[in-house]
């Protein structure tokens, strides 16, 4: 999987290169549209992390070329401003998703995850681990075939750890990836640390986890 | 009240105090108008009749009357009368008076102006009485007046007309400017600068004035807008490296609990500054009227999404939630704002309330405006702090978590959709948030 960063801060582009990297993609870093355009024109990407502001243009202006010619790279815009018709404008123009600064790397991570899985035309259905299987088309988790019974919100918990194995997730992390963008201040999570307890209990009826880790203050891990 | 509308009312009044003027001083004008000409012509009688009078005609005058010392004559129709006298006292030699009083006239009795001659001839000494009737007189003088009156009448209703429209002529620039420029102050985009056509150079230069205000309006509205998207970006950036970097750090597992511990507080710190930016660029680009207002708003449908959202979060307070929703009210705005509206208040009061307490949600019409109220059964608030509760970084109580920007943003909401808020509470009874919509008319 080959993956093109426009970034035009360095340090945030390695950043998300080093994470993107020790996942398995291979990664190049553009600074600006210029180098972006003659990038993917020269070389095939599957996916495109492409920043809004660029110190040549906008990253709208990058979208609208490759989009001209037809490219299939899949394109995820990365917005500062977080505005509601630069989405729907990115969206428009072509853009598969869109993550606003400052976003958690995990959650990008999540956000390939889809795009993959959409690109393979869903053929990946299912997540496995330790025994557990989650069927991803209609959000079901199972244990040797027995149907484990789970909210929406204790499955997307469950999936986000799931695809962000052998990482800690910070409450943070989850509250954001639950609720999204919300604009207060960290009061719900205390309310991620319940629906993991009963998340933990749901799935510790059918099978031993202490490979499920509470890490103390931080967050939760999945070890595998 | 409307300057033009203040204008016509001042000239009816001054017309009209000019007519009352005129009314009660007509009288005296008409009777010294004409008593001054009656006086001169009863003059010029008395010449005519003095300047040939000698002895002989005296007798004539008074003899042919025989017994009595008096000559008088008169006209027909008693319109004028002439009358010598002898008398035998004299202390008014050669005076000439003129007085108005009745006389009867063969039993016919009329007010007269009467010239008063007292000379001396051959040492015997006469009264001259010329006199002229004023009945006649009296009666122009009535009808002068009514005509004088209806000439006034007349003469005011026309100028006064006149005076409407040229008032009307010459302010239709003036509101011309009010309707489409001083109305839309609040709406960049909606600026006309085509220049209002009158010769008046007040309203020009006014108009000029104003056209170079909205200039430097809508340049300042978009300085703001692109400071916005500055600062977004500049800020937001860094803030996306460090985060990154924090939490890559969190994965090294060499960390001792005192380092985890210190990233972990970085990292909500880092969220918490995100998070202040946030609100801070929300107020700003609401007030910089950068949302578009003309999505169909279902206020059930929005209301019924978040309470699903915050179900867990109602559930661990054991709340009890009511919603009572029973019109439809058609309201157009901006979706994403109101959902905003709506989770801060309703987090509000879950935040605010008390275990097992209540949340009721109702709307109906209050005056004609329809309303959506949020009450809590929670700890309430004082007037001190309903005063200050929209304050920006305000907050009831220090020990509350949260950073006060969520009423602040609330009002901004509000305001941008022409909604009244208002606040009715009673300290551990509970907050009530009422919304007031504006009527189906915008208004201006």
């Amino acid at each position: 999987m080959k993956i093109l960063i426009v970034e035009d801060n360095p340090e945030l582009a390695l950043e998300v290169r080093e994470y993107l990297c020790g996942n398995g993609y291979i990664c190049k870093i553009s600074k600006n549209c210029e180098e972006a355009l003659e990038e993917i024109n020269s070389n095939d990407y599957d996916i495109m992390l492409l920043d809004l502001g660029l110190p040549d243009g906008s990253g709208f202006d990058v979208l609208k070329s490759i989009r001209k010619t037809g490219a299939k790279v899949a394109v995820i815009i990365i917005t500062a401003q977080g505005e509601l018709e630069d989405r729907i404008n990115g969206l428009q123009l072509g853009a598969d998703d869109y993550l606003t600064k400052p976003f958690a790397l995990t959650e990008l991570g999540a956000r390939l995850f889809a795009i993959i899985r959409r690109m393979h035309g869903f053929t990946v259905n299912q997540l496995d681990i330790h025994g557990f299987s989650l069927q991803l088309q209609d959000y079901k988790v199972s244990y040797d075939e027995v149907p484990i019974n789970l909210t929406k919100k204790e499955f997307d918990i469950f999936q986000y750890l799931v695809l962000n194995k052998n990482r800690v997730i910070t409450r943070l992390q989850l509250t954001e990836h639950i609720w999204g963008d919300i604009l207060e201040v960290n009061s719900d999570s205390n309310f991620i640390d319940v629906h993991v307890r009963n998340l933990r209990k749901k799935l510790d009826k059918h099978s031993p986890i202490e490979w499920f880790e509470t890490v103390r203050n931080v967050g939760y891990r999945i070890n595998v | 009240m409307k300057i033009k509308h203040q204008l016509s009312i001042f000239n009816a009044l001054s017309r009209l105090l000019l007519i009352l003027v005129l009314w009660l001083m007509l009288p005296v004008l008409v009777e010294k108008v004409v008593y001054d000409h009656i006086n001169k012509s009863l003059l010029e009688k008395k010449q005519k009749f003095i300047v040939h009078l000698d002895k002989e005609e005296i007798n004539d005058f008074i003899v042919r009357k025989d017994t009595s010392e008096t000559y008088s004559s008169f006209s027909t129709l008693h319109s004028e009368f002439l009358q010598l006298s002898r008398v035998s006292f004299n202390s008014k030699k050669n005076q000439t008076l003129f007085i108005t009083e009745p006389r009867i006239i063969e039993e016919e009795k009329n007010d007269y102006r009467i010239l008063q001659y007292y000379f001396k001839y051959e040492n015997t000494n006469y009264l001259l009485e010329i006199g002229n009737s004023l009945s006649e007189i009296n009666d122009l003088t009535f009808v002068i007046r009514v005509f004088f009156i209806i000439v006034l009448i007349m003469i005011v209703v026309i100028t006064f007309i006149a005076d409407t429209f040229y008032i009307e002529y010459l302010l239709k620039p003036f509101y011309k400017i009010i309707d489409t420029k001083i109305r839309h102050v609040n709406e960049p985009d909606a600026f006309d600068h085509t220049p209002i056509k009158t010769n008046s150079a007040d309203f020009q230069e006014l108009d000029t004035v104003l056209n170079q205000m909205m200039d430097r309006i809508s340049e300042l509205f978009k300085k703001e807008k692109q400071f916005i998207a500055n600062v977004s970006h500049e800020l937001l950036t860094p803030i996306a490296l460090l985060k990154n970097k924090f939490e890559n750090l969190l994965q090294n597992e060499s960390l001792d609990d005192e380092a985890v511990d210190k990233i972990v507080g970085s990292l909500s710190t880092l969220d918490l500054l995100k998070k202040v930016i946030a609100n801070l660029l929300l107020i700003s680009k609401i007030e910089n009227n950068q949302y578009e207002a003309n999505e169909a708003i279902d206020f059930d449908a929005i209301i019924t999404d978040l309470v699903t959202d915050l179900q867990d979060r109602i559930e661990d307070k054991e709340l009890t939630f009511h919603k009572k929703i029973e019109h439809h009210f058609s309201f157009r705005g901006n979706k994403t704002l109101m959902h905003i509206l709506f989770y801060n208040l309703i987090v509000n009061a879950i935040k605010y309330n008390k275990p097992l307490g209540t949340i009721e949600i109702k709307d109906g019409f209050l005056n004609g405006n329809y309303f959506l109220s949020v009450s809590d059964s929670g700890i309430g608030m004082d007037e001190k702090q309903q005063q200050k509760v929209f304050k920006r970084f305000a907050r009831v109580s220090s020990d509350q978590e949260g950073m006060g920007l969520g009423l602040a943003i609330v009002e901004s909401i509000a305001q941008f959709h022409h909604i009244a808020i208002e606040i009715k509470s009673q300290i551990n009874v509970g907050t009530t948030f009422i919304l007031l919509f504006p009527n189906e008319r915008k208004p201006n």
